[in-house]
């Protein structure tokens, strides 16, 4: 059954988000060159492409910490209300002071009750499989860990978009393979949106329903992934997918090589 | 109980434990006193056999009679009273006002811009330097103790409370935007956690700040408090006083420090350098 299958058979309750001509520029030098981009509720979106191809600018534009740009940026609600996106960083970017527990409530935003706000954070925390480690400092955890308690941070708000800036960059294999069916699982029992922005080929064929390759601002690739979930890395097809998208990521390293000559 | 409130009580648990921590007496607890103490104790010995004339150095023990004799008539502590309540009220006025300005001048550069550089200009006046101008302005009433101590601790604070404002991660700080936080929120939860080990390094070096000024302002230009005791003992040839005002400025340095650690290990006790067992 693949995961399409799978989510339908729930409400999903993912945002769509709608990119219209959008372009960005830093000085003179163009980072982004009228992109259009249309995510379905629920779907998992990768977005690969070399350093400096404006992945991480698309990213920021769609998390709204970019508003410099130019055309359209529409994030709807399955309900048809505009909602905000929820953001995962490379870096956990825990608050030092606060207890692991008082981390994910942070994501509730300043308004939230305290004692409510508690119970729904143990309830985020246990989704991530650290239920029991609510009352410790973050600086005991692992990287790992880390990286899990800002996972449930994000999704404590029950976001309808979910985006992810390469959050699994600084892990090591194990624990990003292990972080990567983690975020699969929440994903498919969840039904946001997400969006990952990811330099590992492997990463984005494992996890998205849709590969964007980013080139010189440009999308030059945009693949939809036809494997069932979950996925295995060892399949023959896979292989193959992953052969065809490295060399397109590289012929994009060589072309933007010839550009900076 | 609920797994909920198991948390909470963890977490208020581990609190606990940190008070408890501070007074505690460890096995190695005494080893920091073994110096000051066989101090005393050869400063006794050389007394007693006639090494010291007493009035060069009395011995402790007349210095400790001296102690009772000024307690027993009242007069220590009411010099201490008074010294204490200079030394505080100079702290809370010049350090509420350097917190401020360190916290405008960290959060907002048109108040920066405005005034660091004239701050900077006036920091490098030791405040010491003002006391001939003090007298002529205030003669020698309160105002002039509270004036040099106020204008003593005001630096230490408002250096460290403005870099420790903009030293604070600026990641977090988007990432807290992010969920929302904006404004007293962002600065409650965020700025001023991220800022505080920085204000209380601030904080302990202008107690040291606050006691060497007032003593010394005390000593030239007053009619009370311990440093005035010290020098009005000095015409009488009183040395075991002053030896016994001497020994309580070193009491009350170490009180002032001792109250900061307190202090950075509630306030701190997320930070691993102020974990339990770990000193700083």
């Amino acid at each position: 059954m693949s995961a399409f299958a799978l989510k339908q058979s729930e409400t999903i309750r993912g945002a769509s988000v709608a990119l219209r001509h959008v372009t960005r520029s830093f000085g003179t030098k163009p980072v982004l060159e009228g992109i259009e981009l249309d995510v379905k509720p629920g779907e998992f979106i990768a977005i690969v492409g070399q350093s400096g191809s404006g992945k991480s600018t698309l990213l920021r534009i769609i998390a709204g910490l970019d508003n410099g740009f130019q055309g359209s940026l529409s994030i709807d609600s399955a309900k048809g209300q505009k909602t905000a996106a929820r953001i995962m960083y490379q870096e956990p970017r825990l608050l030092p002071w606060a207890s692991v527990i008082e981390n994910v409530a942070f994501g509730l935003g300043p308004q939230s009750t305290r004692h409510q706000a508690f119970a729904q954070a143990r309830a985020a925390l246990d989704a991530v499989g650290l239920g029991d480690r609510g009352g410790e400092w973050p600086d005991v955890l692992s990287g790992g860990q880390k990286q899990r308690v800002a996972l449930a941070r994000a999704l404590v708000s029950k976001p309808d978009l979910l985006v992810l800036d390469e959050p699994l960059g600084a892990l090591d294999a194990l624990t990003r393979i292990g972080m990567q069916s983690l975020l699969e699982r929440v994903w498919l029992e969840q039904g946001f949106t997400a969006i990952l922005v990811t330099h590992d080929v492997t990463e984005a064929l494992t996890l998205a329903d849709r590969v964007v390759l980013i080139e010189n601002g440009r999308i030059a690739l945009d693949l939809a992934i036809p494997f069932d979930r979950p996925r295995r890395r060892g399949a023959v097809q896979f292989g193959e997918l992953e052969e065809h998208l490295l060399t397109a990521l590289l012929k994009s390293k060589s072309k933007t090589e010839e550009y900076v000559i | 109980m609920s797994e909920l409130t198991l948390l909470a009580t963890r977490h208020s648990d581990r609190k606990r434990d940190a008070l408890a921590s501070l007074f505690r007496v460890s096995p190695n607890g005494f080893i920091p006193w073994l110096l000051p103490l066989s101090l005393l104790v050869l400063w006794q010995a050389a007394a007693s056999y006639g090494a010291l004339p007493p009035s060069i150095l009395p011995a402790p023990f007349n210095v400790a009679k001296a102690a009772w004799r000024l307690l027993l008539s009242g007069e220590l502590l009411t010099n201490a009273a008074i010294s204490f309540k200079r030394a505080f009220s100079g702290l809370i006025v010049g350090g509420s006002l350097a917190f401020l300005l360190g916290l405008s001048n960290g959060l907002s550069r048109i108040s920066e811009r405005s005034t660091d550089t004239t701050i900077q200009m006036v920091r490098n006046i030791p405040n010491l330097a003002l006391i001939p101008l003090v007298i002529l302005w205030f003669g020698i009433g309160e105002e002039a103790k509270l004036f040099l101590v106020s204008f003593g601790v005001f630096f230490p604070i408002y250096i460290n409370t403005f870099h420790g404002i903009r030293t604070v991660d600026p990641q977090l700080v988007e990432m807290a935007r992010s969920y929302g936080f904006k404004g007293f929120e962002l600065f409650r939860r965020v700025i001023l956690p991220g800022a505080l080990p920085s204000i209380l390094v601030g904080l302990r070096y202008a107690l040291g700040i606050m006691w060497l000024t007032l003593i010394v302002a005390e000593t030239i230009a007053a009619q009370s408090g311990l440093g005035y005791m010290a020098m009005s003992a000095r015409e009488f040839m009183q040395t075991d006083i002053v030896v016994l005002a001497i020994l309580i400025y070193a009491l009350l340095g170490k009180a002032a420090d001792g109250s900061v650690r307190i202090i950075e290990r509630l306030s701190l006790a997320w930070h691993p350098a102020y974990r339990k067992g770990v000193r700083s």
